[in-house]
C-alpha cells in the first residue's frame, strides 16, 4: 500500500482531470473538451508512463517501482519455459499494473484495459466476460426511495445484490443490511442486524441501508490517490486498480456503506455474472473497497438495480430525481421523506418514507 | 378573408381530430394496441428527457394495457395485462349455466372447481364472491355500483375500498417497477403482487442470513 501510494497512485489534479478524457460532461455533445473516437495509436500501460519527458529523480523512482512490482511480472511474461499464454497473461497483468486512473484515461485506453480484463480472464477460466464502459447518460441524476411501511424484512434484496454484483461469497460480503428495529424506535444501536426468524416479526419494522450516493461524499474527500469519485449521474464510484486500500473512505461514511476485501474475493465460475462494468461488479482483489453502486451496469441502460427488481414489497424505488414525471419524485413531493443524519449535510441521494 | 375562414377551417378540424382520439382511449383499448400507445407515451410529457438509450424496444408491448379510469392529473403509464395470461380464460368455457346449477352439480358429484381458492379477503359481511365476480357474465368482474371492468382493468376494483394505495400506485410510491426507471413506465397491476383472494403478505423465514449473525458466531 506504502508502496503504491509512493511509486505509483497519486491522486489526479483538477487540471490532470479536465485536460484528459475520461470524466466530463459524459456525452461529449455539449462542447466541452473530451478527447473524441478511440485513438488506437497512443501509449497505453507500460508505455503509456514511461513514454513522456520526465525529470531524472522522477524516471529513477518510476523504474524503481517498475522494478520492484514488475519482477514476478516480467518473470512470467519473459520466461522461455512458460506456455504462450502464461507469457501472454504476464505481459497483459504488467500492462494492467501501468495503466491509468480510470478518470484520466481516454476512451481507447479505457477499451484496451477492458479487453485486457476480458483476456485475463478468459486465460484464467476458459469463459467470455464483458466489461462495460458505459458513462453517465445525460440528463439523469440518480435517486432512491425506500418505504419503511412496506419492508417485511425477506431479504431477497440482498440475495439478489450478491449475485448481481459478484459479492465474495466466503466473508459473505453484502451491500446491504436490514434492520429489524421495535415499533416507534428509529434507532439503529437498538436494532437488530442479525435476525433469523420468521418475518415480518410481531411489533417490528424493517430498514434497509446500503450506499447513499451523497451528493456531498465525505468518502470521495478523504481519498488519498482520487480512487473514488461522483459520477456525474450522481454513483458514487471506485476505481478498484487506483485504491490502496488504505480504508479512510470506510471510516469517513457515517452511513456504513463501503465494504473491504480482507482476503481474496472468491466467487465460484458459475455464479459469476460476466455481464460487468468496469466501475461497477467486475471482479475484485484483495486489499480493495467496494461498495453498492445503484448496479451501474444495469442503471445506465435504464434497467433498475437488482435490489429493487428483486423486492416482493415493492418497498424499493428507483429513478430519475430531474425528470419531473418519475415515480421517485412523485415519492419525493407526496409522502413523508427523511434522510439519514441529514444534520451532517452530507444530502444522500436515498430517502425513506412510510404510508 | 379568404385566409381568416382557411385559419378558422383548420383549427376546428384540429379540435375536431383531437378530441376524437383522445378521451375514449381506455375504453376502446385491447391487448395488441401496444405499439400504438408506446407511440403515445413516447411523447407524452417526457419530451423534455431524452436518453441516450431507449427502454421503448425492449418492452413487450402485447402484454401491456395502459391504465384507464384513473384520476386525471396521473401520467399514463402500463401495467401487464391479465388476459392472456389465465390460463382458463375465456371463464363462459365452463361457466355456460347459471351459477346454482353448476354448484348444484358439484355438490352431488363431489367434484369442485376452484377448489383452491380460499377467500380470505375482508368479512363474509362485506365481501363475497360476487363483490367483483359478475355470475351473470364470468368474463367480466364489476364495480360496486354494477358497471363492468375487464380483468385487464382489475385495478379500477381495488381502487374502490383501498383509496390511499390507490392514490400512491398511481404515483409510484406503492407497488412495484417492471423492468426499468427509464420510461416508458410499467408498473404491476394489484394483482401482480396480492393474490386478490387473500391480498395479505404471508409471514416466512428471510431468505438469507444477515452478515453480522456470521460474526457474532
Amino acid at each position: 500500500m506504502l508502496f503504491d501510494l509512493l511509486f505509483k497512485k497519486t491522486k489526479p489534479t483538477e487540471a490532470e482531470l479536465s485536460a484528459e478524457g475520461g470524466h466530463g460532461c459524459g456525452s461529449g455533445s455539449c462542447g466541452c473538451k473530451k478527447p473524441q473516437a478511440a485513438t488506437t495509436a497512443e501509449p497505453d500501460g507500460y508505455e503509456a508512463k514511461f513514454a513522456k519527458r520526465m525529470d531524472r529523480r522522477a524516471a529513477f523512482r518510476q523504474m524503481t517501482a517498475g522494478l520492484l512490482a514488475g519482477a514476478g511480472m516480467v518473470q512470467s511474461s519473459c520466461s522461455v519455459t512458460a506456455g504462450d499464454e502464461k507469457r501472454e497473461e504476464g505481459q497483459l497483468k504488467w500492462d494492467e499494473y501501468f495503466k491509468k486512473n480510470y478518470r484520466l484515461m481516454t476512451d481507447g485506453e479505457k477499451s484496451k484495459t477492458v479487453e485486457r480484463l476480458e483476456r485475463l480472464y478468459e486465460i484464467n477460466t476458459g469463459k467470455t466476460i464483458n466489461v462495460g464502459t458505459d458513462g453517465a447518460v445525460e440528463n439523469v441524476l440518480y435517486g432512491y426511495a425506500f418505504n419503511i411501511s412496506k419492508c417485511q424484512g425477506y431479504m431477497d434484496c440482498v440475495n439478489a445484490c450478491v449475485k448481481e454484483n459478484n459479492q465474495d461469497r466466503d466473508s459473505e460480503m453484502q451491500y446491504i443490511r436490514i434492520h429489524e428495529m421495535k415499533n416507534g424506535q428509529l434507532n439503529f444501536e437498538g436494532a437488530d442486524d442479525s435476525y433469523f426468524h420468521e418475518v415480518p416479526a410481531e411489533g417490528h419494522f424493517y430498514v434497509g441501508t446500503q450506499c447513499y450516493h451523497c451528493e456531498n461524499p465525505p468518502c470521495v474527500k478523504v481519498c488519498p490517490v482520487g480512487a473514488t469519485w461522483k459520477e456525474d449521474d450522481g454513483i458514487v464510484v471506485v476505481d478498484y486498480d487506483w485504491c490502496i486500500g488504505c480504508r479512510y473512505c470506510m471510516a469517513a461514511c457515517p452511513y456504513d456503506g463501503r465494504r473491504f476485501n480482507w482476503s481474496t474475493p472468491t466467487v465460484p465460475e458459475e455464479e459469476v455474472n460476466h455481464t460487468q462494468h468496469y466501475l461497477g461488479n467486475r471482479l475484485r482483489s484483495k486489499g480493495v473497497m467496494e461498495k453498492c453502486t445503484f448496479c451501474i451496469q444495469r442503471s445506465r441502460s435504464g434497467k433498475n438495480p437488482a435490489c429493487v427488481e428483486a423486492c416482493p414489497t415493492g418497498a424499493r424505488t428507483f429513478g430519475n430525481l430531474l425528470d419531473p414525471n418519475s415515480e421517485i419524485r412523485w415519492v419525493l413531493a407526496n409522502k413523508k421523506v427523511f434522510r439519514m443524519k441529514e444534520d451532517l449535510g452530507t444530502e444522500p441521494k436515498f430517502w425513506y418514507y412510510m404510508d | 378573408m379568404k385566409l381568416s375562414t382557411l385559419i378558422g377551417c383548420s383549427v376546428l378540424i384540429a379540435a375536431l381530430a383531437g378530441g376524437n382520439c383522445a378521451p375514449h382511449h381506455g375504453e376502446e383499448e385491447e391487448q395488441g394496441h401496444g405499439e400504438h400507445l408506446l407511440e403515445q407515451l413516447k411523447h407524452s410529457g417526457h419530451d423534455s428527457l431524452r436518453y441516450a438509450f431507449s427502454r421503448f424496444d425492449q418492452v413487450d408491448s402485447a402484454k401491456l394495457v395502459r391504465i384507464s379510469g384513473v384520476a386525471a392529473s396521473t401520467e399514463a403509464f402500463l401495467v401487464p395485462a391479465r388476459l392472456g395470461e389465465m390460463k382458463m380464460f375465456p371463464c363462459s368455457n365452463c361457466h355456460r349455466q347459471p351459477l346454482e346449477t353448476l354448484q348444484q352439480g358439484s355438490a352431488t358429484s363431489g367434484k369442485k372447481s376452484h377448489w383452491d381458492i380460499e377467500l380470505a379477503h375482508a368479512p363474509a359481511t362485506t365481501m363475497q364472491c360476487a363483490t367483483c365476480h359478475t355470475p351473470d357474465d364470468m368474463n367480466l368482474l364489476h364495480s360496486l355500483t354494477g358497471s363492468p371492468i375487464e380483468f385487464n382493468h382489475s385495478y379500477q376494483l381495488c381502487g374502490q375500498c383501498h383509496a390511499t394505495q390507490f392514490k400512491d400506485w398511481q404515483g409510484g410510491a406503492h407497488g412495484k417497477q417492471v423492468g426499468g426507471w427509464a420510461p416508458p413506465r410499467v408498473s404491476q397491476t394489484c394483482t401482480g403482487c396480492h393474490n386478490p383472494h387473500k391480498p395479505a403478505f404471508e409471514k416466512r423465514l428471510p431468505s438469507r442470513l444477515n452478515t453480522e449473525m456470521l460474526k457474532v458466531k
